[in-house]
């Protein structure tokens, strides 16, 4: 009697073959990922907890910085910082941007510029100083440069942007891919709905010299920036092309499962539902301190705002 | 031999299929726009248009483009009123000068002379326009405070369409720190332009405004409130396009009200286009039509569209014009012709 032969040890094989070989096209997609997900890591120990499950509101401190020669690397001021509240469920997102010059105490470094504190002590110290005077608990952090930014944007093909009033400086720092960090060149971005790339879309959510609003004005535009950038109907497949533009240019404590999460999630929520919120008068004041131009904090009225915008 | 031969061909598969899901992959991308250079319209548009995309100005003929000047920073063309010259706007990195060109794009005069050395000593001019009879020439302009250096307005100035003349006359006087005065449109009644203002809410907002004559007091025909800007008149005067954001950051709908220039006044506004971003509007040549730039998707670079003005008397959808395109949408199209 003789034994049937049998195939599948080498079907098996061969469908493990062709398993592994979709697998390793997967991975060899989303390399820049990793790469840049390996380059963004900071060590535990010195960011807070994990973020919570995926269904549970969670906060994030997006920083941006200048990242030219006028800096130690590393060592930057953070020209914009927005607290960002998600809430998964309901559907609902709250910026809340910090003037770049508030006067507050720094853990470890008395009193100074809230936008210091990246310099300082790093992203560690930059979201402790915003946690403690704002009494807010912060998840992650995500840290992009100028360079960064102008890449993703021209990644994802440009961003719309409703420009308000013409937006005109005669002392916009060249300080991009330039010898002469203290170099500057005249901006006009004109008024309307317009399409711009990433350097145009820079010199919208920079430019702070024309406008009597200063700092105020500029927090509005970056948020208007961020939300622009939330309708490039972004998703999973896109963080790879996106990964590969930053090459350092951007750092962040959200692993990759958070980061996939956002992405979907971002294309879900509508204008009606984020709320923006500047710190202008009331909530402030300006002020010079030791021959330096500050926005004083009042905290009586910010606290009750920032307790009801991130609970 | 039959073994390694099918061997071999199982690993080869197995390799395309890698780079299959590789390639899969790329193509689940959501973002990105394409940009292509202007050829030819979708659907075939009546008379002339131009366009600016890319720094080049681009005529529009049918259903054919035809680039009619290099991209050298090129924008904002405007006709003269008998439609054989253009003026148009020239950007460099720290200043725009104002130029004529043959409706062929043929480099005719400088109108303006902007470059300086000296960074911030440089100056813009944008949005030229003829007047009705076309001795002059209206634009934007952004004098010196010598004050603060920091405050850059425009205002509008007007000056004489000849190239050999070199006086302008200052028309309005912005309120500061705003951006200032833009998008002159002279009428035979006044001058008709888009004037900021900045709450005491920190709230910026926008308003058309009819002024009579050069530092006349001026009337704002449009509230606060409304937000609107960018302002077109119909050939025949009796209906003013223009574009209002009613407060919000993310619209830019197309509005269209009668208006009465003479007594400086407008009816009720009929909003024609919504929950688009509309830019730049502009009337056909008889006045039934009102070209526009908008995004064809959410995020995307502006196309050409067209919808029936008030004066047509029937309802129509937007047509969308262009693909796949990028034109400047601070820069309005020109239509001349019937």
């Amino acid at each position: 009697m003789s034994r049937k032969p049998t195939y599948l040890p080498r079907v098996s094989l061969v469908i493990a073959g062709f398993v592994l070989a979709g697998l390793l096209g997967v991975g060899a997609y989303f390399l820049p990922v990793f790469e840049v997900a390996a380059t963004s890591a900071v060590s535990s120990g010195s960011i807070p907890d994990p973020l919570p499950a995926s269904t549970q509101p969670f906060t994030v401190l997006l920083l941006g910085s200048d990242d030219d020669a006028k800096f130690a690397p590393d060592r930057y001021n953070t020209q914009s910082m927005i607290l960002l509240r998600v809430d998964p469920v309901a559907k609902q997102a709250t910026m809340l941007s910090i003037p770049r010059d508030l006067w507050v105490p720094i853990p470890g470094h008395g009193t100074g510029k809230i936008s210091t504190a990246y310099q300082l002590g790093g992203p560690t110290l930059a979201m402790k100083t915003v946690a403690d005077n704002f009494q807010v608990h912060i998840d992650d952090y995500v840290w992009i440069g100028l360079s960064g930014l102008v890449n993703l944007i021209d990644r994802i093909g440009g961003v719309d942007i409703v420009v308000t009033n013409p937006v005109l400086d005669d002392y916009y720092p060249s300080d991009i891919n330039t010898r002469d960090p203290y170099a500057y060149y005249r901006v006009a971005v004109l008024p309307g709905a317009v399409h711009l790339d990433g350097v145009h879309a820079l010199q919208y959510a920079r430019s702070r010299h024309g406008d009597i609003r200063g700092d105020f004005a500029r927090s509005e535009r970056q948020q208007q920036l961020l939300l622009a950038i939330k309708d490039a109907h972004l998703n999973a497949a896109d963080l790879p092309f996106l990964a590969s533009a930053f090459s350092g240019e951007i750092k962040s404590s959200i692993g990759l499962d958070r980061l996939r999460q956002l992405v979907g999630l971002a294309g879900q929520f509508g204008g009606p539902n984020i709320s923006r919120v500047v710190l202008v008068p009331p909530y402030t004041s300006e002020a010079q301190i030791a021959g330096q131009d500050v926005v004083l904090p009042s905290w009586p009225v910010i606290l009750p705002l920032v307790h009801k915008s991130f609970p | 031999m039959k073994k390694t031969v099918v061997s071999a061909a199982l690993v080869v598969g197995m390799l395309l299929f890698g780079v299959g899901t590789y390639t899969a992959m790329g193509s689940l991308r959501g973002s990105g726009a394409r940009v292509d250079h202007p050829a030819s319209s979708l659907v075939s548009v009546h008379g002339t248009l131009y366009l600016a995309q890319g720094g080049a100005i681009y005529r529009l003929h049918g259903t054919s483009f035809k680039q009619i000047t290099p991209e050298e920073g090129w924008t904002q063309p405007a006709a003269s009123p008998d439609g054989s010259h253009l003026v148009a706007v020239k950007r460099s990195l720290n200043f725009a000068d104002i130029y004529v060109l043959g409706a062929d794009g043929q480099v005719q005069a400088r109108l303006t002379n902007n470059i300086s050395r000296r960074v911030e000593a440089n100056h813009w001019a944008f949005y030229p326009r003829f007047s009705p009879d076309g001795s002059a020439v209206f634009f934007s302009y952004d004098s010196k405070d010598p004050s603060n250096t920091y405050r850059v307005d425009l205002a509008i100035f007007s000056r004489p369409a000849d190239p050999a003349a070199a006086q302008s006359t200052a028309w309005t006087q912005p309120n500061p720190y705003t951006g200032g005065d833009v998008g002159p449109l002279p009428l035979r009644q006044g001058l008709l332009f888009t004037r900021y203002s900045i709450d005491a809410h920190s709230q910026v907002h926008s308003q058309v405004w009819l002024q009579a004559g050069p530092g006349a007091a001026g009337t704002a025909l449009t509230p606060p409130a409304d937000d609107c800007a960018q302002a077109a008149v119909s050939p025949d005067g009796r209906f003013m396009a223009m574009v209002c954001r009613h407060g919000q950051l993310r619209a830019a709908d197309l509005v269209v009200a009668p208006v009465d220039m003479t007594s400086g006044s407008i009816g009720a506004p009929v909003t024609l286009v919504s929950g688009r971003l509309v830019a730049a509007p502009t009337f056909s040549g008889d006045g039934m039509e009102i070209a526009y730039l908008s995004p064809a998707s959410a995020g995307g670079p502006f196309q050409l569209w067209t919808v029936g003005s008030p004066a047509a008397r029937k309802a129509g959808s937007p047509v969308q014009v262009t693909q796949n395109l990028g034109f400047d949408s601070t820069s309005a199209p020109v239509w001349l012709g019937t």
